[in-house]
């Protein structure tokens, strides 16, 4: 077996390991990990893998993937909280029923992200950036300043009212794990299946030569805004599954040190491989909740309140020696084995050889 | 070592290291046997960051008046205390959560306290948002106690109200009550404009004022808010109506924000005329007696049911500051944060020793339905609690005074608006809107205390009352 089928298999062996890992996860650790660590992981590592998405396979490193979750949360919180005695007190409090809401949500978030993806479309590298930046930046405003459908206190009382098929996940924090693991998988082969298909690969030429890629005949305005469309879909359902975890909303959860913890989930995972937005988020969730654990609160003074700057210097440390985040350091690691045992053994036709010769 | 070798190691060392932390931290925390775990929840963050020593103080000062604790460092409260029992167990303080203001970030450090740390009773948190987040939380965790720190939001105890939330201070409405009958009266104002921080606590402050003034008879021709963000305040002071438009402007933006806003103002319209402004207890508090309360000396403002500088001269709060001031010299005890978390921990203690240490709803069954607090002098002291568990409780609006020193400022008792429910006599309920940007409306209407404030004079309160 050559090297790299090695380290295919030994891929392979620890995803299943880590999903055989994931089922069991319930038994093996605290609630508060189940639900606070894993669960969050699993949801912010869906967000981050929309980004991936579009930045792996569309050269497109967009800022608006956390702006696009707080669009599709708002909306399901919207329509589905009621006004009731003792019930919540913001938002349009429509009271729809859950099924109807949360399909309508993830429609609503779709045609939002494609109309972005639209306007974008053209534009490439910091200016791609800097404009997805303003979606956004007028999403987190807009929920903020629009009193009606939320303003800053927080819209509450969304995981009360979900489908049937999905249950009770507000007292049962299993069931949503569950269902935020199943929605991971999902993503997870979608992504996998869509970079194979015709599109996926067409994505990919345009990520790499998009001028001649026009000039073969494919429309790359339009390929953009169908990969911000898809990334937009994956975006949603990570926006409705971060409302039923969190159960309340507001525009803080789509601000900027939102969108910042999302790039940073997915530089610590890696820009290039899909992988790295689960990996990213556990790593960033891990972190986190260790040091704040660890301020004098908890009765270990060692680091006082500082620990945003703590937390700050590690990430900054993972991205200094890893640019491609762990999963960088993965293949790293694979790489230097590769040169430890000789020159890569590729195996190439000899009309592919010869046209590399040439 | 070859460079690349350790740029693979170092970073593979520390995910290793993390990750034996990290097991430990998987397993979860339980509580023992003979102890109640206690979590506070204040900010480290944002406008209101100075609260996470003062509202500490608060606590451990309360647990070593009555729970026989001890401050760790007099000069520090979030070193944390030593010793401690009520009800027969020990007390243990598992953690303090670091808030920034959002209800998003309070809301992770709630389940971080109550659900890893496995916090029994949470006393916070400090600010309004924050607490309606943690009563929609509270609502669905009925096992778990919650009582607020010393946060303004009428919706945690008004229409949210969960049976395991309770508030042993005033809301920002309470805490503005009398202050715009005392303007409408001293200054003569018959119009005013609000300005603001667009959220729950200055829309609470807010419909205090709006209840006081325009209950009255005062008009507001304008309702400013600000997103609640900081930032430059210069485009919202030039929404308001100009100096010569308005008979004045009550100041509610929150925190730190209102030395900005106020200085915004002066350089849109120019320097500051006391008589023309008013507001809400933040036109002296978290630092503005530094910057923009000099330039206000005789401007009126609400309260906290307590106030900066002391002075109430009643045998009642007197023994509470000669008590409360024992633990942390350097603090001020009538600082209402310092006040309010005392009071929520001294309750605490007497819940738990009621409930013979049992937590949940056992003490959410004993913990006291009145209070002795050293502000408090309606009742005989007592302050009650309403059938939602808020407080009904004195308030005192005050002057922005001049002291001793050049430039500086205090502020005096002016008022005092005793036994002020939480429905303003029926002006607010549950069944009713939370205040918001435009509501309630400005109506006249008598209010239970309307003509009856009496005034306050070198801390003693007379049978005068304010004309």
């Amino acid at each position: 077996m050559t090297l790299d089928g090695a380290k295919v298999y030994t891929e392979r062996a620890i995803g299943i390991g880590a999903l055989v890992l994931a089922v069991l996860a319930p038994v093996l650790v605290s609630g508060f990990w189940l639900n606070s660590i894993l669960t969050q992981a699993l949801i912010l590592g869906i967000g981050a893998a929309s980004l991936i998405f579009l930045s792996a396979y569309g050269g497109m490193i967009s800022l608006a993937q956390t702006g696009i979750m707080g669009i599709a949360g708002y909306a399901l919180a919207n329509m589905v909280t009621q006004r009731v005695p003792g019930g919540e007190t913001k938002g349009l409090l429509l009271g729809w029923n859950p099924t109807v809401a949360l399909v309508a949500a993830i429609l609503l978030t779709v045609a939002i992200g494609l109309l972005f993806g639209a306007v974008a479309s053209r534009s490439f590298g910091i200016y791609f950036l800097m404009l997805t930046l303003t979606y956004t930046v007028i999403a987190f405003l807009f929920v903020g300043s629009v009193t009606l459908i939320g303003g800053f206190s927080p819209v509450a009382g969304v995981d009360i009212y979900t489908p049937g098929f999905i249950g009770d996940i507000a007292t049962d924090r299993n069931r949503l794990y569950y269902i935020t693991l199943i929605t991971s998988v999902f993503v997870y082969v979608l992504v996998r299946y869509l970079v194979r298909t015709p599109f996926g690969i067409s994505l990919q030429g345009i990520r790499d030569e998009p001028v001649r890629m026009a000039s073969l005949g494919y429309n790359v305005a339009v390929h953009r805004t169908l990969a911000f469309g898809i990334g937009a879909f994956i975006a949603a359902l990570s926006g409705v599954l971060y409302a039923w975890w969190f159960g309340q909303l507001s525009p803080t959860t789509m601000g900027l040190d939102a969108t910042i913890q999302l790039l940073v989930i997915a530089v610590i995972g890696g820009l290039r491989r899909i992988e790295g937005a689960w990996l990213g988020a556990i790593a960033f969730l891990f972190i986190t909740n260790e040091i704040t654990n660890r301020i004098p609160s908890s009765g270990l003074p060692v680091i006082g309140g500082t620990f945003n700057t703590v937390v700050g210097f590690i990430f900054l440390a993972i991205v200094i020696v890893s640019p491609d985040g762990l999963m960088g350091l993965w293949d790293k690691a694979w790489s230097a084995a590769r040169r430890r045992g000789g020159p890569p053994q590729v195996e190439v036709e000899s009309s592919d050889a010869a046209a590399v010769t040439s | 070592m070859k460079v690349g070798t350790w740029r693979l190691l170092l970073p593979l060392a520390v995910l290793a290291v993390g990750a034996t932390i990290g097991t430990s931290g998987a397993l979860a925390t339980t509580g023992q046997a003979g102890e109640v775990r206690v979590a506070i929840m204040t900010d480290c963050k944002g406008a209101f960051a100075f609260g996470f020593e003062v509202d500490t103080a608060g606590v451990i000062a309360a647990f070593s008046q009555y729970a026989g604790a001890k401050p760790t460092n007099k000069k520090k409260p979030s070193a944390g205390m030593i010793g401690g029992r009520a009800g027969g167990k020990r007390i243990n303080l598992v953690g303090i959560g670091c808030g920034d203001e959002t209800p998003a970030l309070a809301l992770k450090e709630t389940r971080r306290l109550m659900v890893q740390l496995n916090a029994d009773v949470m006393l916070g948190p400090l600010s309004g948002d924050e607490a309606v987040a943690i009563a929609n939380w509270a609502k669905q965790n009925p096992k778990k106690t919650v009582i607020i720190g010393t946060a303004g939001s009428q919706d945690p105890t008004m229409q949210i109200a969960p049976k395991n939330l309770f508030r042993y201070h005033g809301d920002g409405a309470q805490w503005n009550a009398g202050l715009g009958e005392i303007v409408y009266k001293r200054l003569g104002w018959r119009t005013a404009a609000i300005i603001g921080d667009d959220y729950s606590f200055p829309w609470t402050s807010a419909a205090g004022i709006i209840a006081d003034f325009c209950g009255i008879g005062g008009r507001i021709t304008k309702r400013v808010w600000t997103p609640p963000t900081g930032g430059d305040y210069a485009p919202f002071v030039r929404q308001l109506p100009r100096p010569n438009q308005v008979d004045g402007y009550f100041w509610l933006v929150g925190g730190a924000n209102t030395s900005a806003a106020l200085t915004a103002f002066e350089q849109a319209y120019g320097p500051l005329d006391a008589k023309q402004h008013s507001g809400n207890l933040f036109l002296y508090f978290l630092g503005a007696n530094t910057t923009v309360a000099p330039r206000l000396v005789g401007a009126y403002m609400g309260g906290f049911g307590t106030f900066q500088t002391g002075g109430l001269k009643t045998r009642q709060a007197t023994a509470y500051v000669r008590a409360a001031s024992r633990w942390f010299p350097g603090y001020n005890v009538n600082d209402g944060f310092f006040y309010n978390y005392w009071n929520a921990t001294w309750a605490l203690v007497q819940g738990l020793n009621n409930s013979k240490g049992a937590v949940g709803p056992g003490l959410q069954r004993a913990l006291p339905r009145t209070l002795k607090p050293g502000f408090q002098v309606a009742n005989n002291g007592v302050l009650r609690l309403d059938s939602r568990r808020q407080a009904i409780q004195d308030q005192y609006p005050l002057q922005i005074t001049r002291a001793a020193g050049e430039g500086t400022v205090s502020t005096s008792i002016v008022g005092y608006v005793p036994n002020v429910d939480q429905t303003f006599g029926g002006y607010f309920g549950p069944s009713k809107p939370a205040p918001g940007r435009n509501y309630p409306p400005c109506v006249k209407r008598k209010l239970p205390w309307q003509g009856k404030i009496k005034v306050v004079k070198n801390g003693v309160i007379t049978n005068q009352v304010i004309k």
